[in-house]
């Protein structure tokens, strides 16, 4: 039997698969402590729209996770120009807040070196599997494997250390 | 329960999105997009660009250093400053050029102890306040149905982004600062569409759509202290 040969995407169409994708850059840049997530989002999705030919249409996630965290540290950099503490944090390598709903938790991911508690984060939070993940922070699968393994230790101590007790050393986490 | 799985629990809640998704969808695809069907041209335009400005890069440079540095004029500023009496006066001079909406005084700014900058940052630190609150007033100005103050904001947004933004040519590095004949104050915008989108966004409020320049407001704002629109 004869296939029909499937007619080239348009743009909107393949937009349209990538604009799925709203609610968790939303996310991403609410959990990261955007005044205005929305914003964020939306801001997002007109430089994937303007620049649809870059953008991974299988998986758009760390794509659009990466330009989601330079509009996070522009937004950063524009308010911080109002404090001192803010100032610092205004490195171009600085990292947004972290706010996570248990207190504890917050805690440890703010101990962390900014590198780990973002491979932690991609992984644990917004469900990337450690190949994308290593795609987001544009690193080679291999490297992001040891990175995640040395956050993840990291992590663990620190939590052992704010009072939760017999945490492993060594914990699960997705394959690819 | 282990470390990960506690990370994994706690991860905090999705917050809905708020706006109107299908709305926002027809807006974005309303810009121009980076469409197959475009590319050719552009990418021919482009390589004509290229050309020209290699060719009139072998023919005008002395060193290839001047060429990286000194490209049309942009170069890199390493002039810095750390007093901040120097810092200011950079920002008292630049608020002179600039305007704010009707009652609102310039807020008070100074560089923090232990930081350094570089010349034109108190400047842009001033045009940005002075963006920032006039979006916040046309966000007012229209929600009040106010079309003298709708048209007074606007009117100042245009002013401010012809006299007062310029764009840095693409890969330019932090601290790059526009040709020396550009007048102060001046806010930098890196080569990435943003000014596209902020032109966007004035575009949609000034056919009555507030959503952009309310954005931009909230996520601005911060402690200025903007008076209501009378």
């Amino acid at each position: 039997m004869n296939e029909r040969p499937t007619p080239p995407e348009g743009p909107e169409a393949r937009f349209r698969r990538v604009f799925a994708h709203l609610q968790p850059v939303a996310d991403y840049a609410a959990r990261r402590g955007s005044s205005d997530p929305e914003a964020i989002a939306a801001e997002t999705m007109a430089i994937a729209w303007r620049r649809l030919d870059r953008v991974p249409v299988d998986d758009p996630r760390p794509w659009l996770f990466v330009t989601a965290r330079n509009l996070l540290m522009a937004e950063r950099r524009k308010s911080s120009r109002r404090s001192q503490a803010d100032r610092a944090l205004a490195r171009p390598d600085a990292v947004p807040a972290v706010e996570s709903a248990d207190p504890a938790v917050t805690r440890a991911l703010r101990a962390l070196p900014e590198r780990d508690r973002e491979a932690l984060l991609l992984v644990a939070w917004e469900d990337l599997t450690p190949a994308r993940a290593a795609e987001a922070l544009g690193i080679a699968p291999v490297a992001f494997r040891v990175r995640l393994l040395r956050a993840r230790r990291r992590f663990a101590r620190s939590l052992a250390a704010d009072g939760l007790p017999n945490t492993p050393d060594v914990l699960e986490v997705k394959s690819t | 329960m282990n470390a990960m799985d506690r990370l994994r629990t706690s991860r905090p809640a999705s917050v809905p999105i708020e706006a109107d998704r299908e709305a926002l969808f027809d807006r974005i695809v309303a810009m121009p997009p980076s469409g197959a069907a475009a590319r050719p041209a552009r990418r021919r335009r482009k390589l004509v660009l290229v050309a020209a400005v290699g060719l009139a890069v072998t023919l005008t440079a002395g060193t290839a250093v001047a060429v990286s540095t000194n490209l049309f004029g942009w170069h890199t500023d390493n002039t810095f400053i750390k007093d901040p009496r120097v810092w200011g006066k950079l920002y008292r001079d630049a608020t002179h050029e600039l305007r704010l909406p009707p009652g609102m005084v310039w807020p008070h700014r100074t560089l923090a102890p232990h930081t350094i900058t570089n010349r034109s940052e108190p400047g842009g630190m001033a045009v940005a306040i002075s963006q920032t609150a006039w979006e916040c007033y046309w966000t007012e100005a229209l929600r009040a149905n106010d079309a003298q103050a709708a048209g007074q904001a606007r009117a100042a947004l245009t002013d401010l982004v012809r006299h007062h933004v310029v764009v840095a040519p693409a890969g330019s590095p932090e601290n790059v600062a526009p040709p020396a004949g550009t007048r102060p104050p001046f806010m930098i915008y890196a080569s990435d569409g943003g000014l596209g989108y902020v032109k966007h966004s004035y575009a949609l409020a000034a056919a009555g759509d507030p959503s952009g320049v309310a954005q931009s407001c909230r996520a601005n704002r911060g402690d200025l202290q903007i008076p209501p629109v009378r």
